[in-house]
């Protein structure tokens, strides 16, 4: 469930930086469009028709935002997270359960208010704002026990493989001239990246320069105080699963000292070797990396297996 | 007359984005949509405080959603003029209050300086890193045809308005993103920066490591308060009041919740008078005291420093064109209006007997009060104007009443052209630059000239076409 809250609020942001990267300069002789690099962020490749590269505005808006084949588009998520939701209803709040099963009620009427218009911004917020809502009600009305401790980890695991993704846009499309390295155009775009990711304005509290590779990197990979970071998410999530194992369940003892193994790694890592070893060979192995820990979580502890999108 | 979106009466093509648009919605369907692009600017916070009694004080600036567009000819011209003439001020008032060679070269009298109001004789003998004394300028601009621009006035004291031209652009964008797809137009994204590198390049000689910047605001009551904020927040830096603040062995603190830190340039967005009671009007509980001795000691550089006024007081302004061939022996790209200097006899008389032609501004008025625009005034109006003139002649200047000018705005009869101006914002730090926008006021009354948003002017966004879509900063 509140892995698809995550994405849907994910997917929102995504679709808010297309539109600030769809008005930015093109790149003489780059061949791919930003919203290629939207759809291989949102995970969504694999099942988008005619391949990513085929990819323009208005078919972006239609497959992430309203295709109901497309597990991760904003209305499968608000109604997977509202089945899901139901299923286990009694270890929600009322609360939590009304801003989700509200937000499917109110889906309908806001789709169709968006369809005459020329943009979806009011639509996303809407999204964002249901996000939120959602987010509100779970940190401020649920014990603080194992249900909720489950409820975190969906959380965090989506933070991570969204983050992680949405870094990874740059490698794949956005610069693919070194030449252009410290340029106006690529100081634009790391400017886009971390606005997708809600950090633009932290960026400069935090480090005080314009945004560059290095600085958004060590930004979104390995600073502990960014929300949305990859240490931040598996801090987290070493935080919530030591909560949870019980000290006699072998597999997830196991488990735990994986995560910590993982996390020491990163709170160890050096940033120039992560663009030593290759920004996109690293994230990869990171995505792939968490989406087996994801998986052996969800055996551990015995629940479903999670949609996860693309590897 | 000069409509900016025709050129011989046909559409120019810098405008057939927005021609488009405009037919594709119909005027009247986007004025509704006013409500939502005025939902958003509350919604950000953007709001403007006019202090007249029973009214909003979180009032919106009205935002005319029709965009003005210069080409990158007619940039060109603008951004080259602004720059050369925020060159020039800031060499005029470190000459003012250095060897005024200005005077010993005979260009100007000295008291034009002397008398002025605005000449700080406390900043004598001060040297502000790079020399730089006005680190923002908003630079006036009116047209009046192709290729025709002149410089209304200066601002080198605390110009204010960039906030609106940053969020115009985010308005816009958000509402009507097919505007702007294919990156036609300039992004303005790069203001923070610029501000942020121009601060820390004049952070003291004695500053090591990173400069810590802040931003002196009066604080929520002052009616440019979301502009402070803003700006703050977009550099990532903190937004003082002056009672967060005090020196210690002239070196300027601001209180924090890890102890006192040291700042090293401060944005000051707070008038000279009320910035150190030690040294300006003592009764300012507005400003840090001892704040213009730390100043004077190479410990904090303010931006913009005390005592710019000197370089944007009317009476100054008909010596900027000398200023520019003087101190950087070029010619000025851009004019200055014409202008009588009422103190002189001859002009005088000549502003007297063709006063319904002209417009008469107080030399050291702002906002567009006390200000009479003969073609547009009663007699009674000019008559009793006249009475002020002769009482208090060198109070006043006066300008020809230029054809400004226009571009089209959204009404409830369909489109309809009125008189604009362009205030671009000049930085300078270790270079003097500009981002590709500027603030475009418009005055929503037909004919209205006043496009001061205290005199019930609007705003729009403004774009700077690429026409090498690669090339930009």
């Amino acid at each position: 469930m509140s892995r698809y809250v995550e994405r849907m609020d994910n997917m929102a942001r995504l679709l808010d930086a297309g539109r600030r990267m769809d008005a930015l300069p093109r790149q003489s002789g780059a061949t791919l469009s930003e919203w290629t690099s939207i759809v291989i962020a949102s995970g969504c490749s694999g099942s988008f028709p005619g391949g990513p590269e085929a990819a323009t505005s208005s078919t972006v808006r239609e497959h992430l935002v309203r295709d109901e084949t497309n597990p991760s588009s904003i209305v499968s998520c608000i109604l997977a997270a509202r089945q899901n939701a139901k299923a286990v209803r009694p270890s929600l709040t009322s609360e939590v359960w009304e801003a989700i099963n509200q937000t499917q009620s109110q889906l309908k009427k806001h789709l169709s208010e968006e369809f005459d218009r020329t943009n979806l911004t009011a639509f996303l917020d809407w999204v964002q704002g249901r996000a939120a809502l959602i987010v509100g009600s779970i940190l401020g009305t649920m014990m603080r026990d194992q249900r909720l401790g489950f409820v975190q980890i969906g959380k965090w695991f989506e933070r991570a493989d969204a983050t992680a993704r949405l870094l990874d846009v740059k490698y794949h499309v956005l610069l693919p001239k070194v030449a252009d390295v410290g340029g106006g155009l690529d100081y634009l775009q790391w400017l886009q990246i971390l606005r997708a990711a809600n950090s633009a304005t932290a960026f400069r509290h935090e480090y005080g320069r314009s945004p560059d590779a290095e600085g958004v990197v060590d930004m979104l990979v390995l600073n502990a105080h960014s929300p949305r970071s990859l240490r931040t998410a598996l801090d987290q999530l070493c935080v919530e699963l030591t909560e949870l194992a019980q000290a006699d369940a072998a597999p997830q003892q196991e488990l735990i000292k994986k995560f910590r193994n993982k996390n020491q790694l990163l709170i160890d890592q050096d940033l120039d070797e992560i663009f030593q070893f290759g920004l996109h060979e690293w994230l990869t192995n990171f995505i792939l990396d968490t989406n087996s820990l994801a998986a052996m979580t969800a055996d551990a502890f015995g629940f479903g297996a999670v949609t996860t999108p693309d590897q | 007359m000069y409509n900016e979106m025709f050129r011989d009466s046909a559409l120019r093509a810098e405008y057939a984005v927005i021609d488009a648009w405009l037919k594709k919605h119909g005027p009247v369907a986007l004025l509704e949509r006013q409500a939502e692009a005025e939902e958003l600017f509350r919604r950000i916070g953007i709001t403007f405080a006019v202090y007249t009694e029973g009214t909003d004080p979180d009032r919106l600036i009205p935002f005319d959603m029709v965009p003005r567009v210069f080409n990158e000819s007619e940039w060109s011209i603008v951004e080259r003029g602004s720059i050369q003439r925020a060159n020039a001020l800031n060499c005029f008032i470190a000459d003012v209050y250095g060897a005024r060679n200005i005077v010993k070269e005979g260009i100007m009298p000295e008291e034009m300086i002397l008398k002025n109001p605005a000449y700080l004789k406390q900043m004598n003998g001060y040297r502000p890193p790079n020399d730089i004394w006005s680190h923002i300028i908003g630079v006036d601009i009116v047209r009046t045809g192709e290729g025709q621009f002149y410089v209304l006035e200066d601002n080198c004291r605390t110009p204010s308005g960039v906030s609106y031209v940053l969020q115009n652009r985010e308005v816009m964008h958000r509402m009507f993103p097919d505007l702007f797809e294919g990156g036609h137009v300039r992004p303005v994204d790069g203001y923070g920066e610029l501000l942020a590198t121009a601060m820390q390049d004049v952070a003291p000689a004695n500053c090591s490591g990173r400069p810590t910047l802040a931003l002196l605001t009066p604080g929520q009551y002052n009616s440019a308060y979301y502009e402070h904020y803003f700006l703050a927040d977009l550099m990532g830096i903190e937004l003082v009041e002056g009672s967060d603040m005090f020196v210690e062995d002239d070196i300027v603190y601001m209180r924090t919740t890890n102890g006192p830190e040291r700042v090293d340039v401060l944005y000051r967005r707070l008038d000279d008078d009320f910035m150190d009671p030690e040294v300006f009007f003592e009764g300012s509980t507005l400003g840090v005291p001892g704040i213009i001795r730390a100043m004077k000691a190479g410990n904090i550089t303010l931006v913009n420093a005390p005592g710019t006024g000197i370089a944007d007081d009317k009476s100054i302004y008909t010596y900027v064109p000398d200023m520019i061939r003087f101190y950087l022996n070029e010619e000025p790209i851009i004019e200055n209006v014409p202008t009588y200097c009422c103190e002189r006899p001859d002009e005088l008389k000549y502003v007297l007997d063709h006063l319904a032609e002209l417009v008469v501004k107080e030399v050291h008025g702002s906002g567009g009060y006390g200000m009479l625009v003969g073609p547009t005034s009663t007699p009674e109006q000019v008559e009793e104007f006249r009475a002020k003139l002769v009482a208090n002649p060198t109070n006043y200047i006066a300008q020809p009443t230029l054809a400004l000018s226009t571009s089209p705005v959204l009404t409830p009869d369909g489109m309809s052209p009125r008189h604009v101006d362009l205030r671009p914002f000049v930085i300078s730090g270790k270079k003097t630059a500009l981002i590709p926008s500027g603030l475009t006021r418009v005055a929503l009354q037909e004919g209205s000239l006043v496009v001061n948003s205290s005199q019930g002017g609007g705003v729009k966004d403004t774009w700077v076409l690429s026409s090498d879509r690669t090339s930009h900063a």
